[in-house]
């Protein structure tokens, strides 16, 4: 009984403990709150950080809760994916904490944060359960936790905005975890079974058997994961939520929320489903299509915006379209692209964020066309944009062009250029909202107008950290382009 | 026929696809906000009987064991169980959602949505 066969739970354990106690922290000890929370996220990534060690040396491996094996107890697996997955929430969660730390104190009442610090523990907690669970009720039960928490780091500011967006978020999302979970019903009627494992052996048989069951339950999985990572037709609430939020949980929600949703999309298609079903009925046919139209209009949608971090929310429905591209496409180049996508846009949204709220910081302004000649007084911070919208338009030397890169060759591989002229034209469309911001920044002759705070140097941190790792990304693509190719063998 | 006898034999079924296609379709269409969060409720509470349906035996008895190695018929007891973490989550986002119902309230003086939407129009 070594402590470190059990660190699958206890990354869980300490990330739930400490939303416990921030609150307690705050009350008490208020200097410590903060710390402590930072500590929790280090030790979880460090925890983390050891399991792909694992995983490396040993391959796949299973974690049962309390001993329990399946069918009775609930099972935690880890593969080189899913660890992929931890990695990249708690590594952009702790860089975005520590952004947090300064933003909040203007953003927040003073009584409140340590209640942020909590809702800020269970949704990174719930989602790094999310990328390890194997059972689909114990992935129900963590879907609606960061669901509420990630509602309530949205309501928290109490602004009239902010309730209204997090009232609508929060009916979507109870209308996606609904319907995922007659999905799970559909499939516990014909297997008897909640572990994907399980599951998946007992369904081909199922198939033949009840073929209506499964086409019910594989729709209501494409609406339920749709809804909740703002898939094209159903991403009505992202624009607002993302947009009024204190800038920190804009951050998360836009860089990691919508994320875990898809690669849960991608677990079900690729581990539950046997393949039969993938071929018999076009599911991936219907995502690859949705997100296509996705990548489009989410990108022209974004061109009529006048604020700013309206903008960069109705980027993000263009971006995930990119990573369920590369579900879609089940081709395994495409497949590294879409999750290399994931990783890079999680920093590079999250960063955009950032950047957007230091303007908001330091000068108040949201609106688009009053930062003409914001280059001269916030230069950090609008040279961090620019790598920021770099990446997102996919200019060489920036993590977005391997990610596009590998998309399109995938979509080359299986014989589908059409979904290449669809990536061109998206990065094109990119260019068009994100330049003008960028030239009229640095370029406009005329002195910036409005007044500007110093920017405190805690917020100019995680953005430098930000600009290195999107660089890094995108000239060292290597290490991490050989390792999802070897996560991703698995599912094929 | 054939079809029409399998649904009659199976009715609680499709009386819970019944409710939950109610209750979202009242989420998604009216613009009371109460009313939306009771239709949330419901949504739930039809895909509870549908897992508690799902877990019955025809003629089965409690699942409690009374003596040893007794044949007696059970009823799966598995589903229940995990209905009752379902009921617990769905009270918390009901909590939650009324909570904000009532800020709303506070901000708007109305719970309308057509109505929030006009005063915000109108700012």
């Amino acid at each position: 009984m070594e402590l470190t066969n059990h660190f699958p739970a206890l990354i869980l354990a300490i990330l739930l403990g400490i939303s416990f106690l921030s609150p307690i922290l705050y009350r008490w000890a208020r200097k410590a709150s903060a710390p402590a929370l930072i500590a929790s996220l280090f030790l979880a990534l460090v925890m983390a950080v050891y399991l792909l060690v694992q995983v490396l040396q040993v391959g796949e491996f299973t974690y049962y809760m309390g001993g329990w094996p399946p069918p009775w107890g609930i099972e935690f697996k880890v593969n080189l994916l899913r660890v992929y997955m931890l990695l990249i929430i708690l590594a952009v969660s702790l860089w975005i904490m520590v952004y947090a730390l300064k933003d909040l104190e203007h953003e927040l009442k003073t009584e409140v944060m340590g209640w942020y610090y909590t809702l800020y523990a269970l949704v990174v907690g719930s989602m790094a359960g999310m990328a390890l669970t194997n059972d689909l009720f114990n992935l129900f039960v963590l879907m609606e936790i960061c669901a509420i928490s990630a509602c309530a780091i949205i309501s928290i500011k109490e602004d009239r905005a902010c309730l209204e967006a997090s009232f609508k978020y929060l009916i979507l999302s109870a209308m996606g975890t609904g319907c995922f979970l007659l999905g799970v019903a559909m499939l516990y009627m014909v297997t008897g079974h909640m572990n994907y494992d399980l599951v998946n052996a007992a369904l081909p048989e199922a198939v033949e058997l009840y073929p209506n069951n499964m086409f019910a339950a594989a729709a209501l999985f494409i609406v339920a994961f749709g809804t909740k990572a703002a898939l094209f037709p159903l991403h009505v609430w992202l624009p607002d939520a993302h947009a009024s939020a204190p800038s920190p949980s804009s951050a998360m929600l836009s860089g990691l929320v919508i994320k875990i949703y898809a690669f849960a999309l991608f677990i079900m298609f690729y581990q539950l489903f046997p393949r039969s079903l993938l071929e018999s009925i076009p599911l991936n046919e219907i995502v690859l299509w949705l997100s296509s139209m996705g990548i489009m209009f989410g990108s022209i949608f974004a061109m009529v915006q006048v604020d700013l971090k309206k903008m960069l929310a109705y980027s993000s429905i263009g971006q995930i379209g990119y990573v369920f591209l590369g579900i879609g496409l089940d081709d395994i180049i495409a497949m590294t692209g879409g999750f290399y996508h994931l990783l890079v846009h999680a920093i590079m949204k999250s960063m955009l964020f950032m950047c957007a709220g230091i303007i908001i910081y330091t000068t108040g302004i949201r609106q688009i066309k009053q930062l003409g000649g914001i280059g001269q007084v916030l230069p950090i911070t609008m040279i961090a944009f620019t790598i920021g919208s770099a990446s997102m338009i996919g200019i060489p030397g920036t993590g977005g062009l391997i990610s596009k890169w590998y998309l399109a060759l995938g979509a080359l591989e299986i014989g589908r250029p059409i979904f290449v002229v669809i990536i061109l034209a998206s990065s094109l469309l990119n260019a068009v909202y994100y330049m003008p911001i960028i030239v009229n920044a640095f370029m406009q002759q005329e002195q910036f107008q409005h007044q500007v705070k110093p920017v405190p140097r805690k917020m100019l941190i995680p953005l430098i950290v930000g600009m290195a790792a999107i660089i890094f990304f995108g000239v060292f693509s290597r290490p991490a382009i050989v390792l999802l190719d070897e996560a991703l063998a698995l599912f094929f | 026929m054939e079809m029409l006898i399998k649904i009659a034999h199976n009715y609680y079924y499709m009386v819970a696809i019944l409710l939950f296609i109610i209750g979202m379709h009242t989420m998604l269409t009216h613009s009371n906000l109460i009313k939306k969060v009771i239709a949330m409720n419901i949504m739930d509470t039809s895909v509870f009987l549908m897992f508690v349906a799902i877990g019955y035996t025809y003629g089965g008895a409690a699942p409690i064991i009374t003596a040893p190695a007794n044949e007696v018929l059970y009823v799966n007891p598995l589903p229940g169980s995990l209905m009752l973490t379902g009921i617990v989550v769905a009270v918390s986002i009901t909590a939650y959602a009324l909570s904000l119902v009532v800020k709303i309230y506070r901000y708007y003086g109305t719970v309308d949505y057509d109505e929030i939407c006009l005063i915000r129009s109108q700012e």
